[in-house]
């Protein structure tokens, strides 16, 4: 099984990376870019039975590790991969 | 007085640290890796500046389960004083040791530079000798040390005296243009609830001597001195090593 857990700050914690990149698009004559986030993206391969099992360790993996709680939220897509 | 400073791979200051508590200060030091289980009966521990496990994925996320980070816990946890430098205060706030988490400076630079900080509360172990409002000099030299928490928390935080240092103008005002990151209510450091664990950005331990630049930053060295030897706080360092000795 494959997980693919996307991070992002939280809606309402600052990105400065994410503005520093609008701007640069906004020079680059992206006027309609409205905003930008900026987040981190993992690929876990996983030995797992079931969808629904990958999708709980990527969870356990988000929650102790791949993301800070205080700052940051996630999100899983899992895909069966042979 | 022993002080136990931390070595994790990408620890950069911890030299500093060891060279201003056992040369600056006179006491005994020692490094510790942090794969060692134990911490030397150490009276005082410092986690150090630098970029544990390259900040990979965030600053302090990894360094945070380094085996030595369970006996960091427990030392804290029974009252032993901790103090946590730049890196070292970002690895505090991943172990949960300070509550909230670091942002990216505002201004997306690393920035190193001196600045002004005032001290707000002198009953933490690092801060006893300071006088109530004492303005320091001392050097900060990070990209991630905007400090971040939900409102409710720094209003807790701000209700229980926990802002222990705040960045402030060289006459001290705490004003926007004195924040070089962009942090909550202007926060360079924190400590716990127990008072006994202290993090902040700036590097005390870069300035403990004129010749580079300032001195301002020995009085923290000094206060956990005062504290230990004179068994100010609680006496909790006993017991804090006894936690981690008996096993």
């Amino acid at each position: 099984m494959r997980a693919r857990v996307f991070v992002t700050l939280k809606p309402s914690v600052f990105d400065p990376q994410g503005t520093t990149v609008s701007d640069a698009l906004h020079t680059l004559g992206y006027a309609n870019v409205k905003d930008v986030r900026q987040g981190k993206y993992f690929e876990l391969d996983i030995d797992a039975p079931t969808a629904a099992e990958a999708r709980k360790v990527a969870a356990e993996a988000a929650d102790k590790l791949l993301a800070n709680p205080v700052i940051e939220s996630y999100r899983i897509e899992v895909e069966e991969t042979r | 007085m022993k002080f136990a400073v931390v070595v994790f791979p990408g620890s950069n200051c911890d030299h500093d640290a060891y060279y201003a508590a056992k040369h600056v200060l006179g006491q005994d030091a020692e490094f510790v890796w942090h794969k060692d289980a134990s911490l030397g009966g150490a009276d005082v521990i410092i986690l150090p500046g630098g970029f544990a496990h390259g900040d990979y994925l965030r600053t302090g996320a990894i360094a945070r389960f380094s085996p030595v980070m369970r006996d960091v816990k427990k030392f804290a946890e029974a009252g032993g004083p901790v103090l946590g430098i730049c890196n070292g205060f970002q690895v505090l706030l991943e172990a949960g040791l300070l509550p909230g988490a670091m942002l990216r400076n505002r201004s997306v630079k690393f920035q190193c530079e001196h600045v002004y900080v005032s001290v707000e509360q002198t009953d933490t172990p690092f801060t006893a000798a300071c006088r109530p409002g004492q303005i320091l000099r001392i050097p900060i030299a990070h990209g991630e040390g905007n400090y971040y928490a939900e409102p409710d928390v720094v209003d807790r935080l701000e209700k229980n005296r926990q802002i222990v240092f705040r960045y402030v103008t060289a006459s001290g005002a705490v004003e926007p243009g004195a924040n070089p990151n962009g942090s909550a209510s202007n926060i360079a450091g924190l400590c716990s609830e127990r008072r006994n664990v202290v993090g902040l950005m700036p590097h005390p331990e870069r300035a403990c001597e004129l010749a580079v630049g300032s001195a301002d930053g020995l009085v923290l060295f000094e206060s956990v001195l005062k504290t230990v030897t004179q068994g100010a706080f609680l006496g909790a360092e006993a017991s804090a090593k006894a936690a981690v000795t008996a096993r």
